[in-house]
């Protein structure tokens, strides 16, 4: 299978699955409805466009760099500053580093790579006063997903890395759908309501899937940061 | 593909709480493993609002309200002054045509129904709504909900276009914004400080028999820091918005101002925290809008002569370079605005004068507008 492989990085992120009213909460990793939301963006399409061909995506992500769980305490008045509207509470991930990878038909994922790179709507991640602060896209690699995001250098930033003084190598959790996972090797998973159905804001609707959760070795920390330009050289052609 | 405008800003503040939480603490994030200042993007942008709202046209700018009955009935009445016994009347149809759901206000008795969630309009949307309702007053026919929707969807002011709307009731009223704006966090570590103050009591300080005490003491946190702020603006999603290539080039011209020069309020009295920015680079693009706020995840170090700025300026131009070369992204545009003079600024594109900055940006980007809109 084809993997296109993303870096989710910047001061402040936000992927929230749960947030009722006026708790807009964030999770701990990119969702797989917000990443899916991302690409379909980058694509043109809008909310109330069909999706049904990215449905089939498979999704996982890596936290290189887990970052930071802030709340900002949010205040609404009217412009004329008459009326005040209800306080609320925005949580966002500071500081994070994530290797997300999606999985599926290479045609499709090679048209989504292109639009990364020139997004018909502009792209943010999670929230759209978090935009990234450089191109996203890694490239696609032919690999399975669990392949791809345990053989991929490690992401984190550069003070990251010289933060871990052991010689082990950083042990990042990976979340992953389950069917990307052999049978036999299934273990530690949980459900979780993310998989988009609808982004149409008259019927938005998500689906649930598994889990499974993997801690896997990165690194060792180096002292040159990525380098933008292999996951070019790596480009591959669809067969 | 799009367009997009990227507005990158270098702006110093003094001593300052522009934008604080709950507990007052000006609002912080964590960037590059260190605390900075941060201020919402939330909080620049009703400053932009604001700062629209003193410089544009009535009829460019919306209201943002929750009152939305009172203020159609006051134009009702208004443009056809016979009728303002029924103008409430009138405003509550044409709200119930448009499927937004009205209930009374819970603090003041007997006021004209809400809706239960700003709503924002603009001033000729307004203006048309008013004369939807007078005519089927006068007419004695039921109001045409399709004209009503009509016009919620059609003539959205400057702001509307820029910032969006959510209408909750009905979907189909939303309008996405054609603009993103970033938090603005600080280049380098920045941690809160206190000011511990004192206040004298005059009458007690004149008395003989007292103390010379203070009447009251406290403490107000502050911040001061060199800020990195980040907006960038999808030409193609405003001409949607706007209607047309003139107008969203107007609403460009106005955005950059508005953005450049604003400022949130928060206690500006006690700092009179007035500052321009340092430094405006403008990219026209038609790859992606790239934040260069990466230039910054290592945080800048202060120099002893020249302060944040010049290794804020030096950072942000050397990320830009590192971005162009790696990635093979090239800005079709670039121009500067500085109050310095370096190579770092001169290689982030043209210098021109804040005078002259919106035109040429405008300049940049009408062939890419125009020719779309032919092409289409």
């Amino acid at each position: 299978m084809t993997v296109l492989l993303l870096r989710l990085a910047g001061p402040m992120q936000a992927w929230g699955v749960r947030s009722r009213f006026t708790e807009r909460r964030t999770e701990l990793a990119p969702s797989k409805s917000g990443v899916i939301g991302m690409l379909a963006a980058a694509a043109g399409r809008r909310r109330t466009d069909p999706i049904e061909d990215l449905l089939s995506l498979r999704f996982g992500v890596r936290k290189d760099q887990p970052g930071t769980v802030i709340r900002d305490f949010h205040t609404a008045r009217t412009l004329d500053g008459k009326a005040p509207m209800p306080l609320s509470s925005r949580y966002y991930l500071a500081d994070a580093v994530f290797l997300a990878g999606i999985e599926g038909d290479c045609e499709l994922l090679s048209g989504l790579d292109e639009a990364l790179r020139h997004p018909v709507f502009p792209l943010y991640l999670g929230r759209r006063s978090c935009p990234p602060p450089h191109p996203l896209s890694l490239g696609l690699r032919e690999a399975d997903l669990l392949d791809a995001l345990r053989s991929e250098p490690w992401q984190a930033s550069e003070w990251f890395r010289r933060r871990q003084r052991s010689e082990q190598p950083f042990m990042a959790e990976v979340l992953v759908d389950q069917e990307s996972v052999a049978v036999e090797e299934r273990g530690d998973s949980y459900g979780v309501r993310d998989v988009p159905v609808s982004y149409d804001p008259r019927r938005r609707d998500y689906g649930f899937r598994n889990v499974e959760r993997r801690m896997v070795p990165v690194g060792p920390a180096q002292g040159d940061p990525h380098d933008p330009m292999a996951a070019l050289k790596e480009a591959i052609p669809c067969s | 593909m799009s367009t997009f405008v990227d507005i990158h800003v270098i702006q110093s503040v003094p001593p300052s709480c522009v934008n604080r939480d709950d507990s007052g603490s000006p609002k912080s994030a964590l960037y590059g493993g260190v605390r900075r200042l941060r201020v919402s993007s939330q909080s620049w942008k009703r400053a932009t609002r604001l700062y629209f709202n003193d410089r544009l046209d009535a009829s460019d700018v919306g209201v943002r309200t929750k009152r939305v009955v009172e203020t159609l009935a006051t134009r009702i009445a208004e443009q056809a002054p016979d009728l303002s016994g029924s103008a409430a009347g009138l405003a509550e149809e044409v709200f119930k045509a448009a499927k937004i759901k009205l209930s009374a206000p819970r603090s003041r008795k007997d006021a004209p129904l809400e809706s239960g969630y700003l709503l924002f309009l603009s001033t000729s949307q307004v203006s048309r709504l008013a004369g939807l309702a007078i005519a089927s007053s006068r007419e004695g026919k039921a109001l045409d909900a399709k004209a009503v929707k009509k016009v919620f969807k059609e003539t959205n002011s400057v702001d509307i276009a820029l910032f969006g709307r959510m209408v909750a009731d009905d979907t189909d009223l939303n309008v996405d914004a054609a603009c993103q704006v970033a938090h603005a966090i600080s280049t380098h570590a920045a941690d809160n400080e206190y000011d511990f103050f004192t206040a004298v009591d005059d009458e007690k300080n004149r008395s003989e028999e007292e103390d010379a005490g203070a009447g009251m003491m406290g403490t107000i946190e502050f911040s001061s820091a060199t800020m990195y702020r980040y907006a960038t603006v999808n030409m193609d999603m405003l001409v949607e918005n706007l209607g047309s290539g003139e107008a969203a080039l107007h609403a460009l011209e106005v955005f950059v101002q508005g953005f450049c020069l604003s400022m949130p309020t928060g206690k500006q009295n006690t700092f009179a925290n007035y500052t321009l920015p340092e430094a405006i680079v403008i990219s026209v693009r038609d790859d992606q809008p790239i934040s260069l706020v990466g230039a910054f995840e290592k945080p800048v170090h202060a120099n002893e002569d020249t302060g944040y700025l010049t290794a804020s300026l030096e950072a942000l131009s050397a990320h830009a370079r590192t971005i162009e070369d790696n990635y093979g992204l090239r800005p079709r545009a670039g121009l500067v605005v500085s109050l310095q003079n370096s190579d770092a600024v001169a290689a982030l594109g043209e210098r021109v004068s804040f005078a002259d900055l919106s035109g040429r940006v405008r300049d940049a980007v009408a062939p890419l507008v125009i020719s779309e809109e032919q092409g289409s």
